[in-house]
């Protein structure tokens, strides 16, 4: 009997073995956990989709197609020019492999991802390019060449992990349930973000204010249809409204636009007369469309105004976009204009309907798409069909990974065959002017010495992308940001990692938007972007996660039999412009024909049947978003789509009670009832399986959440983010730069099935506290929570922080010139090795595993070497330099880890060094809730202070009950029941939310737990003080809750200084906890101290403290910068300022007529020139700030003088002078209502 | 445990990790002769224990992996807890 394969379903309990025995021997054939790939595997599967013979790849290299290139004169024409015809064939990626040059690793040439991480490189694999030419019409031949090393994504179909079972990648020193889905560059894992983009293929209808800028007569309507071409990438075709009632077609090129008079590309596309047009876009004569005067009369307008051209035929009117954008499109020259016009449509008009050897249907196909967008405009304009938000998920799609990866992938290779290769072949052609391409040196030279000139390396710049997140691309790819496609997949925790792969961002453009609109909780986001999790502060709203049970299509869904089941259900190719005659029926962005409003639901319903059914050859995944007639609403029709990119999620269809996969444009046009008891018969075509699938993985773990305010669950969202739990458990394979490990993780009581599902307890997060919540000390105001310290002694929150430390000896340079070794590990031979050294380092130079290093301790030794006559590398002047370590913090050395080049033939070069940080809780380290009750540590209280039950227990924990009624956290105080009962029962408790009612309560669930349990129903129990021994007067509410200790510590934070590092020019105190700097007093903290009288502490803290600065100054002139200090010609080098005098003030003596020395009154000084001075004694010392000096030399440079006046008497009075007999004011109000100056004037 | 490094090293006053050492000045030591010691790594791919000089590549012997972790020290490691 074949053996069970691994049990994948999950409930709430502990399943204490069974976890025991996966963990021990994990299996063999499949993970038991699914759903944690499933959360994963649109990232895979969109890179999956990039390589093979149908590749997205390959689909873009056939957009490329084929360049031209001719030998000869630039300027001369064409004719009589041999011709060079090149294309590229086809990508190949090899797995990530050791290179040929390594000739020492024999049985395993593979490199796994855990390697790269441990050596800080990249994982990547060999990508090379077939290339195909022919010279004139020789024969064709082919070459290959390589073009870098592209890095893989882990897990996909090139890397070595693929299907591996859980035991397989544990032995490659994986996590059993290693998802992948990320890359790994320079050892750190990198994730390409999600993007939120508009819907493909779908006309939106737009208002947009900004339109009006693109010159005059442009409105704000406009329609924007985001076509998208087989290999994904995409043009965004937009029409505008000219208030004329003209339309004029817009598109954007290698980031420049261009303006078409839409009429022009109808004329171009097929041949066609002015009727067509007119019918096509208003109806037959006999139809409905007819009477529509707003309609007929502007498209009266837009056939007039465009006689004005005189182009008439297809022909005519290709040609002459041919001539206009012959130097846009970048084509060959031998290309006549029709051809250049005909590539010019095949490549920017609605590229998703044909793109690569469009058929003459394919040209009507977009001719009628355009006529569509045309009707659908002029009914925005008139008011008859509304806009269509942007914004919402509705007409969203997902930008995959993948797809943008393959993007950039296909614009390197169209930048390699044009622009490269043009530059190489032209600088070849200067260089060697008689070689012609049909020369035999040509021959031998093309393939190798030209293509080494193009700057042929793809898979540097996709490194380049993933490191740095910023796309380098010439056509900007038809996206609204060039940085921050890309970011790192922080393991701090497994909830921040899978949290990572399920984000979806909606751009870093609109993050610069001063309206809020496009952060808004929209309706239509329901069941596929979670409510809760976005995070609060700048990106929110932004930043968005997926619903746990939304997908993303990475795959388009066979279509092939909808058109012709369409066309039997009774769509018609006669269409009028009256949406009450007829709505429209598009698949995919391509129309399939019209049908009456009253068929289309349905037709609509129909299709949806068969689609749940799985009959008549319709895929459930295919949307039918049926927008029924409104008055006023969105554009009527039935759009179906089957493409990739989109959401979808799984729901129950009632009619066939089956699952069915509902999209987002779709969704907000049917009746989805959330629970069974909602249906509304007749109404109601589907039922959620379950509500909580509204919630991303995340917001699931929440206990109870249906209990909290919605903004505490949004915060346990953040902080679940940062706890410091269990980052994996192959952590000594991982060389994260910082990695947070909690030593005494648990299992939560209180938890629900998805923690199972997902796995999570493989990853322990936190601990199960005992809380009760009192004000039982002084400590506990604001949010501070007691912990007891037996608790703590106990190890409660005990955290690790493991640094990982890259040294290398080599010269860090972007030139690989300087590949020779210049610096080896270790003492150098012959040289004087301290004892205290030897405590420290090993006799390789290393430090000892194990070791405890503190600050300025040495870590490891090094010394130069350079090659004698033989080769070998010696060390010739015996000097042993050390490499200190420099953090603050005492660690102790957990790994040493030597790494080795890749060809295996290189000494000691590189090491990496883990540090493990021991953290254990210390008071003003963060905790919380799983109920965004944060709160940090303020007292660890001893036990025997603590208070206790009746049945002996004491809290771990102790909160202020303040905590409470403003955050309304009731589901914490659910949690705190539910952990309680099941501790007592040692039962594993349910806390998925929306599974109580009003009848049913949890209250009353968890009390008679506890009631069974001997204890009180609600929860209180009757407490004693641990100190006095006496009975509390209330009884305390206290409970069992899973505490997390989050990543914020003290440690990290402090921040204290007395004296320190200043800024040279104004004498205040630095920034920068690092450098110890201060902490800026800032104006408010100013106001506050004002507020309270404390003018001692104020002028402590931003004078004394800060940039306090005795100075001398000139009483007579007022000036800091005039005076001197007087030098004595007798004192010689002697520093002793004897006195300071103002140079402004006194007068020279060489200067003065007729001197007589008797007669001079005062202290003749001299300066430092020997010069002699007379007069200028007036000067004092005053305490000023710095800044107030600096501000003085500022003025002054720009020949600005400030004079102060040191002494109040100095002051000069405003008005008349004060009265001086006190009994002329008389008494009453006159006087106290003025001031006396102002009184007496 | 054929080397004298393998086998546990009772604390002498100049190698333990106190500070009374810190005062002897210098100890040559077998391993400053030219060439360098060897001193015993562990594979990162096979597990195997196998002496590395200085001078040499670093990768392993057996199977040639390029990650060599180096061993947990054999003297006796004593901090104060607190």
């Amino acid at each position: 009997m074949a053996p069970q394969p691994t049990n994948t379903s999950w409930d709430h309990e502990y399943n204490t073995l069974r976890r025991e025995k996966l963990f021990r021997d994990p299996p063999t054939d499949r993970s038991a956990y699914p759903l944690l790939q499933e959360a994963v595997n649109p990232h895979i599967e969109s890179f999956d989709a990039l390589f093979g013979d149908n590749g997205l790849v390959a689909k873009g290299l056939a957009d490329i197609g084929t360049r031209l290139f001719l030998d000869g004169d630039e300027r001369a024409p064409p004719t009589g020019k041999n011709r060079l015809r090149i294309k590229c064939k086809g990508i190949h990626l090899q797995k990530s492999q050791l290179p040929p040059t390594n000739k020492f690793a024999v049985k395993n040439r593979e490199i796994l991802p855990a390697e790269c991480r441990e050596r800080h490189v990249s994982y990547r694999g060999k990508l090379s390019a077939t290339f195909e030419y022919r010279i004139n019409d020789g024969d064709a031949k082919e070459f290959t060449r390589e073009i870098g090393q592209l890095p893989i994504m882990v897990k996909s179909s090139y890397c070595h992990l693929r299907d591996n079972s859980p035991a397989q990648l544990v032995a490659r020193k994986e996590e059993s349930e290693e998802l992948g889905g990320y890359f790994i560059v320079n050892g750190i894992e990198k994730i390409i973000r999600l993007l939120l983009v508009n819907r493909r293929n779908f006309p939106l209808a737009i208002n947009r204010p900004s339109f009006t800028n693109r010159g005059p007569a442009y409105t704000p309507y406009g329609i924007i249809l985001r076509s998208v071409r087989p290999d994904e990438t995409s043009q965004t075709n937009v029409l505008h409204y000219l208030n004329d009632g003209n339309v004029t077609f817009r598109f954007s090129w290698r980031k420049n636009e261009y303006l078409v008079p839409v009429m022009m590309i109808l004329k171009a596309l097929v041949e066609t007369n002015d009727r067509e047009i007119f019918e096509g876009l208003v109806g037959s004569p006999d139809s409905k469309g007819i009477e529509n005067t707003f309609l007929t009369d502007r498209v009266e307008l837009l056939l007039r105004t465009y006689k004005t051209y005189g182009i008439y035929t297809m022909a005519q009117t290709r040609s002459y976009l041919g001539e206009k954008f012959r130097p846009v499109l970048g084509v060959p020259d031998t290309l006549s204009h029709y051809e250049v016009g005909t590539e010019f449509l095949r490549r920017i008009v609605l590229v998703h309907l044909g793109n690569i050897n469009v058929t003459e249907q394919q040209d009507s196909d977009k001719f009628r798409m355009l006529l569509f967008m045309i009707r659908k405009l002029y009914a925005l304009v008139a008011g008859d069909c509304s806009i269509d938000n942007p914004d919402a998920v509705q007409n969203q799609e997902i930008l995959l990974g993948g797809f943008l990866y393959g993007m950039i992938i296909k614009e390197r290779l169209d930048e390699l065959l044009s622009v490269g290769l043009r530059g190489a072949l032209r600088e070849y052609m200067r260089r060697y002017p008689g070689r012609s391409f049909t020369s035999e040196e040509f021959a031998k030279d093309f393939p190798i010495k030209i293509f080494q000139k193009t700057n042929e390396n793809v898979g540097n710049a996709l490194e380049y992308f993933l490191s740095t997140g910023n796309l380098s691309s010439p056509s900007g790819l038809d996206l609204q940001q060039v940085s921050g496609f890309t970011v790192v997949a922080e393991k701090l925790n497994f909830l921040r990692f899978i949290s990572h792969f399920r984000m979806v961002h909606r751009g870093s453009f609109f993050a610069q938007l001063k309206t809020t609109t496009v952060r808004k909780l929209l309706p239509e986001s329901w069941g596929f972007l979670c409510p809760v999790h976005t995070p609060d502060g700048s990106p929110c709203g932004l930043l968005n996660h997926l619903a746990h049970k939304c997908k993303i299509m990475t795959s388009s869904v066979d279509t092939s039999m909808i058109p012709q089941l369409a066309a039997e259900l009774g769509v018609v190719d006669t269409s009028s412009a009256a949406t009450d005659e007829s709505v429209v029926v598009i698949l995919n962005g391509r129309i399939l024909g019209w049908c009456h409003p009253s068929e289309s639901r349905r037709i609509a319903d129909t299709f949806r049947y068969w689609k749940v059914e799985g009959s008549h050859g319709i895929p459930v995944h295919l949307e039918i978003g049926h927008v029924p007639s409104s008055k006023g609403g969105s554009y009527p029709g039935i759009y179906m789509s089957s493409e990739p990119a989109r959401m979808v999620r799984p729901t129950k269809y009632l009619p066939l009670a089956k699952e069915d996969f509902v999209g987002p444009l779709e969704q907000p046009y049917m009746s989805i009832a959330c629970t069974e008891q909602e249906v509304v018969s007749g109404e109601s075509t589907h039922v959620e399986t379950d509500p909580t699938n509204i919630l991303s993985i995340l917001a699931n773990m929440t206990p109870f959440s249906d209990f909290n305010q919605s903004p505490r669950n949004m915060y346990q969202c953040q902080m679940g983010k940062q706890t410091m739990g269990t980052p994996g458990t192959s952590l000594a394979y991982r060389t994260d730069n910082k990695m947070y490990r909690l030593q005494t993780g648990q299992t939560p009581i209180v938890r629900s099935p998805l923690h199972n599902a997902y796995g999570f307890d493989n990853f322990p997060n936190g601990t199960n506290a005992v809380v009760a919540v009192i004000s039982y000390t002084g400590y506990d105001m604001d949010d501070a929570m007691i912990l007891n310290k037996s608790a703590h002694e106990r190890g409660f929150g005990h955290g690790t922080i493991y640094k990982t430390k890259k040294y290398t000896l080599k010269e860090e340079s972007r030139t690989r010139s300087a590949k020779n070794v210049t610096k080896m590990f270790g003492f150098a031979p012959g040289s004087v090795v301290k004892a205290w050294t030897q405590t420290m380092l090993d006799e390789d130079g290393l430090p000892y595993v194990g070791r405890m290093v503190q600050e300025g301790d040495i870590i490891f030794a090094y010394h130069t070497v350079s090659a004698d006559y033989s080769g070998n590398l010696v060390n010739r002047d015996g000097v042993t330099k050390y490499e200190k370590y420099k953090d603050s913090e005492q660690a102790f050395i957990e790994e040493v880890r030597l790494i080795g080049s890749e060809q295996g033939n290189e000494p000691a070069q590189t090491i990496s060094i883990k540090f493990r940080i021991p953290r254990s809780p210390v008071i003003g380290d963060k905790f919380s809730s799983r109920h965004g009750q944060k709160g940090v540590a303020s007292q660890k209280w001893p036990a025997v202070d603590m208070p206790f039950s009746e049945s002996g227990i004491q809290p771990d924990v102790i909160i202020n009950p303040h905590a409470f009624p403003s955050r309304m956290t009731i589901g914490m105080f659910v949690e705190s029941l539910a952990g309680k009962a099941g501790a007592l029962h040692g039962l594993a408790q349910d806390s998925t939310p929306f599974r109580f009612d009003e009848e049913n309560t949890a209250a009353d669930y968890f009390g008679h737990q506890l009631m069974k349990a001997g204890y009180n129903y609600h929860g209180n129990e009757p407490m004693y003080s641990g100190i006095t021994g006496e009975e509390l007067a209330a009884d305390i509410y206290i409970g069992v809750v899973y505490y997390q200790r989050l990543r914020h510590m003290v440690n990290d934070k402090y921040q204290v200084r007395t004296t320190g590092p200043v800024v040279a020019t104004t004498g205040q105190p630095i920034k920068g906890r690092k450098r110890g700097g201060g902490i800026r007093v800032g104006e408010m903290e100013r106001d506050a101290l004002l507020a309270h009288g404390t003018a001692f502490l104020l002028q402590d803290r931003l004078l004394n403290c800060s940039d306090y600065t005795p100075s001398w100054i000139c009483r007579r002139c007022g000036s800091f910068l005039s005076i001197q200090p007087t030098v004595s010609p007798f004192m010689g080098r002697k520093k002793t300022v004897n006195s300071v005098r103002c140079r402004n003030c006194a007068t020279r003596l060489d200067h003065i007529n007729d001197v007589d020395l008797t007669k001079l009154t005062g202290e003749i000084w001299e300066d430092g020139q020997g010069n002699q001075w007379i007069g200028g004694e007036d000067t004092t010392k005053v305490a000023v700030p710095g800044a107030l000096k600096y501000l003085d030399v500022e003025l002054a440079a720009m020949g600005v003088k400030l004079k102060y006046r040191v002494d109040p008497k100095d002051a000069p009075r405003k008005g008349p002078l004060l009265q001086a007999k006190w009994d002329v004011i008389s008494t009453g109000k006159k006087a106290n209502a003025l001031p006396p100056a102002v009184a007496a004037a | 445990m054929s080397s004298v490094r393998e086998a546990y090293q009772i604390p002498s006053s100049a190698g333990a990790a106190g500070a009374s050492g810190a005062a002897s000045g210098t100890r040559s030591s077998a391993f400053d002769i030219d060439g360098g010691a060897s001193i015993h790594y562990i594979c990162g791919d096979c597990g195997t224990k196998f002496p590395l000089k200085r001078n040499d590549p670093i990768r392993c012997k057996e199977c040639g992996c390029r990650v060599l972790y180096k061993e947990r020290t054999k003297r006796m490691v004593q901090f104060e807890a607190r």
